[in-house]
């Protein structure tokens, strides 16, 4: 069975169903919304049993497509690919149970989330360099409409800039993509990731389109100016895939595209991208630090937390040794999820607070814990993890990558000095939400109801899972990576 | 024996040669359902005449035609469309003055797009260009009101000047080469300044035609004093017609001349220019107008590689097809809604369908993948960059994203909550099935891509 096609196009087969509907009320769709989503969900597990192989894609699924340049319908999982999926596959339901709540144009509203879960999928899976790109691009599009339609009160203009920042910085990648399949006469990602399309010269220009694509996607300092705006305006919903699968694409895009298409370019401009990836680390932790919004600075903490990952594969791409570069590869794999499910959980719960309290200010609340306790402990759990917590999601990626650091490139360690910032801030951010003086205005705030229970603790289960034993998704990330770091 | 083979190559154009001759007998008694019906009859059979010819590669009567990929898939772009612009046409002018008259000008103007399409001799070229001309101006002034009647004058004028430059500049290759055949342009090598003469004579006639910059003033005074479902058509059939004539021509010059070069440029200052015009413009028709002079230098950057990389032809086909399908729907829509920026105000929440599908044509101008306009601007881009020409493909490439700011003015007011009344008008149906087979069209056929003419 091709699970990998029913996983992909489900959703939005699901989409177009509910649109021809003659009953399109918000219940109706929201239950079309989370069946869907639920089902891909249990699909996406079934191609993870299935497995993966080392050395190659697995489970690939080809279709002509446009044989006369070599264009097909091509997809396929690795342990770089396969994690992602199955995050976005695990945020997209969670996120469908969150929205139910959405009565404002429910259909609507239902048809664009399962059109990004497609093209979320189908980005991650994507092994045709046309097909890979228009996925990408559906994705952009669905989340303007989502932040233009169900955002906050600047929605409009945060919208807008999402859309016309990503849209300049995807067309670079579209002319890296023309000039890798003018290289090597296919669009076969299978293909391309041999690293042999394109040398020299225009390797490196490709790179370098490949690499502002996935800086402004990623984000890295300096083109991620988008991102707190975007993500403030944008729905709860909206801010976890945003956060949770959509900055995913760059990091991933670093990885299948950037690392493993133009090798010997990017160890060329491997002290570059790790520098950026340094800066992007501090900026981002000191930005957040000097916020007082909760999303804002939730925000910020992706951008310090994607840094770590560009780190990592610009690690892999300047060490000597196979030993170092998998570590590396490795860790920054493992933390796309981590942040994943992380942020998605503090994004989660930042909207329920606002749910409740109409407000994000850190400053308009305090000693919330007494009141809301499923709330604030599930804040504090995922905070903790944020900061990189021993025993939590985020440690074993970050200690990896640290580690692969120090033994290739020292200097880069100076990005360390950002976990003691996120420390702060989030104690901050803690004390003063939820300890301190109560503040009476949220005297009567309701607690997590049963629906919320159940977004959140997933996602918190497997922050703890991830941290105290991640073997069974180290391993399986391993088994791609230890191809790539030799 | 040889006139016998080349009549039966001819079939789609002497099909629809007759129906236009019928149409305008059938005017003469004012018949005009009469008169359409024959029309789409003719167009209809000319596109079926057409499907089986399209592997064929020959020319007629002493090679002064061309049936060859390019005017085999420009009969199955051009035909299809102007079907759809005579739909237009009844919607919004049904039971007006001289409706039938309307009706057989577009046709005629269709057959010189052909002859464009197939032109293999520079007297070809004059007589479509002529032929586009002629019905084109009388299409332009047919309200009879004081814009239309300065578009047309302004059209005509425009089309006068750049003809005699064009018929002037044409002999120079006649005397280069002693023959008006264009599959003799390769005898000009070496000969720069002849050659030089000649293209600046293609560039202004067709480049007229196509609305390149600074050949394009004409074209948002003459879409906006015409009818809607006129501009509609001028902007998608004879500018399409345009650039298969320049692609018939210029892949026969050698390309050491410098003309990629210049067409470059043109391309680089159409594109950009055309996206700035659009983006302060109030007035719906021209903005459509702008961003359709914009549209033609992508067209150019699939002529600028032409005879340099594999993409060119089918990318300047592709870009057609997928052209004429978005910008006869953009215009259809603009025809329900109406002809002001303001109008559109709340669009895409009173008439939800509607409003999806001017979304489809919007991200399909500005070349959203996997929508058609996608594919086609793909294949010229790679073109470019096959040619050597990644400049132009980056320049390309920055104006997609001064596209979406255009486009993004129509988009975002359309879903704004106004109290703007949207009725429905006069001939909807005919309006809304154009719309429902243009988006089809933009939706799906960029997803099989496959059947289209590729490298």
């Amino acid at each position: 069975m091709p699970l990998l096609t029913i996983a992909t196009f489900l959703p939005i087969l699901a989409g177009l169903a509910l649109m021809a509907l003659p009953d399109r009320s918000t219940r109706t769709a929201h239950a079309v919304s989370i069946a869907a989503t639920g089902a891909v969900f249990l699909i996406t597990l079934a191609i993870w049993a299935r497995g993966i192989v080392a050395g190659d894609f697995a489970q690939v699924e080809e279709i002509a497509w446009i044989p006369a340049i070599g264009a097909a319908y091509r997809l396929g999982v690795d342990g770089l690919s396969l994690p992602l999926v199955l995050l976005t596959s695990l945020l997209f339901f969670l996120s469908a149970l969150y929205s139910a709540r959405i009565g404002e144009r429910a259909a609507s509203y239902v048809v664009l989330m399962l059109m990004l879960e497609t093209a979320s999928l189908g980005t991650f899976m994507a092994l045709d360099g046309l097909l890979f790109y228009v996925f990408f691009e559906v994705s952009l599009v669905g989340m303007y409409f989502m932040i233009a339609g169900w955002g906050y009160e600047e929605r409009q203009r945060a919208a807008l800039m999402f859309f016309l920042y990503t849209l300049l910085g995807s067309l670079p990648l579209l002319l890296a993509i023309i000039g890798l399949y003018l290289g090597s006469g296919t669009f076969d990602m299978r293909v391309w990731v041999e690293g042999t399309a394109l040398g020299g010269l225009p390797a490196m220009l490709a790179l370098i389109a490949m690499l502002v694509t996935f800086a402004v996607k990623i984000p890295a300092f300096p083109v991620h100016t988008w991102l707190p705006a975007a993500h403030v305006q944008a729905p709860t919903a909206g801010s976890v895939i945003l956060a949770g699968v959509m900055l995913k694409f760059g990091t991933y895009g670093l990885v299948r595209f950037a690392y493993q298409m133009t090798p010997e370019a990017f160890a060329q401009a491997g002290q570059v991208i790790l520098a950026f990836g340094v800066v992007s680390a501090l900026y981002g932790a000191f930005a957040a630090l000097a916020q007082s919004d909760l999303k804002k600075m939730i925000a910020y903490t992706s951008v310090n937390h994607m840094g770590y990952v560009v780190m990592g594969v610009a690690i892999a791409a300047l060490a000597t040794e196979p030993r170092i570069r998998t570590i590396a590869l490795d860790g920054a794999t493992l933390q796309m999820v981590s942040h994943g499910l992380v942020t998605g959980a503090l994004f989660f719960l930042v909207g329920m607070l606002q749910d409740r309290a109409h407000t994000r200010g850190i400053g308009d609340f305090g000693g919330l814990l007494g009141r809301v306790p499923w709330l604030g402990w599930a804040f504090i759990l995922s905070a903790f993890a944020s900061l990189g917590l021993p025993g939590l999601a985020h440690f074993p990626a970050e200690f990896q990558i640290f580690l692969a650091t120090l033994n290739g490139m020292p200097w880069g360690l100076i990005a360390i000095l950002a976990i003691v910032i996120t420390a702060a801030l989030y104690l901050r951010a803690i004390a003063g939400v939820f300890l301190g003086e109560m503040n009476d205005k949220w005297a009567d705030m309701p607690d997590l109801d049963r629906r919320e229970k159940l977004v959140i603790l997933p996602l918190l289960v497997l922050t703890v899972l991830i941290g105290v034993a991640p073997g069974w998704l180290i391993d399986m990330i391993h088994t791609t990576m230890m191809g790539l770091g030799n | 024996m040889e006139m016998g083979r080349d009549l039966a190559l001819l079939a789609p154009e002497l099909t629809l040669a007759a129906a236009a001759m019928l149409m305008i007998v059938a005017e003469m008694f004012r018949a005009a359902r009469l008169v359409l019906a024959i029309g789409l009859a003719g167009l209809a059979a000319a596109t079926i005449l057409t499907l089986p010819m399209l592997s064929v590669d020959a020319t007629v009567f002493g090679g002064t035609y061309r049936i060859d990929l390019i005017s085999g898939w420009a009969k199955l772009i051009l035909l299809p469309g102007t079907a759809l612009s005579l739909l237009l046409v009844r919607a919004e002018i049904a039971g007006r003055r001289r409706e039938g008259s309307v009706q057989s000008l577009v046709v005629l103007v269709t057959l010189g797009a052909l002859m464009l399409s197939g032109a293999g001799d520079m007297m070809v070229v004059v007589i479509g260009v002529v032929l586009t001309g002629l019905g084109s101006f009388a299409l332009v002034a047919w309200p009879r009101d004081d814009a239309a009647t300065e578009a047309a004058m302004k059209y005509l004028v425009f089309g006068a000047v750049t003809g005699s430059v064009m018929i002037y500049g044409l002999t120079f290759w006649f005397g280069g080469t002693g023959s008006t055949l264009f599959s003799e342009l390769g005898q000009l090598q070496g000969q720069t300044l002849v050659t030089i003469a000649g293209l600046i004579a293609i560039i202004v006639g067709l480049g007229y035609k196509g609305s390149l910059v600074p050949f394009h003033f004409w074209a948002p005074d003459a879409y906006q004093g015409a009818p809607v479902s006129i501009a509609a058509y001028l902007s998608v059939i004879t500018k399409a017609a345009a650039f298969f004539a320049f692609a018939q021509v210029l892949r026969d010059l050698p390309r050491d001349g410098g003309w990629p070069l210049a067409l470059a440029v043109i391309a680089a200052a159409t594109m950009t220019y055309g996206y700035l015009a659009a983006l302060v413009q109030t007035n719906l028709v021209r903005l459509i107008a702008y961003s359709s002079v914009a549209q033609s230098g992508y067209f150019l950057m699939g002529v600028v590689a032409l005879g340099a990389s594999g993409f060119a032809v089918p990318g300047i086909l592709v870009f057609a097809a997928a052209y004429v399908a978005m910008n006869l729907g953009a215009f259809a829509v603009v025809l329900l809604a109406g002809r002001d920026l303001g109008d559109l105000e709340g669009f895409g929440r009173t008439r939800p369908w509607l409003g999806a599908a001017m979304v489809v044509f919007l991200l399909s101008l500005t070349g959203i993948p996997p929508l058609f306009g996608f594919v086609g601007k793909f294949y010229l881009l790679s073109a470019a960059v096959e040619a050597g020409y990644l400049w132009l493909a980056i320049i390309g490439v920055l104006n997609s994203v001064l596209a979406l700011g255009v486009y993004l003015r129509l988009m975002v007011p359309m879903y704004r909550t106004s109290s703007t009344e949207h009725p429905s008008e006069v001939g909807a149906v005919l309006t809304q099935g154009t719309v429902v087979v243009t988006v089809l069209a933009t939706l799906l056929i960029g997803l099989a891509a496959g059947i289209l003419p590729g490298p």
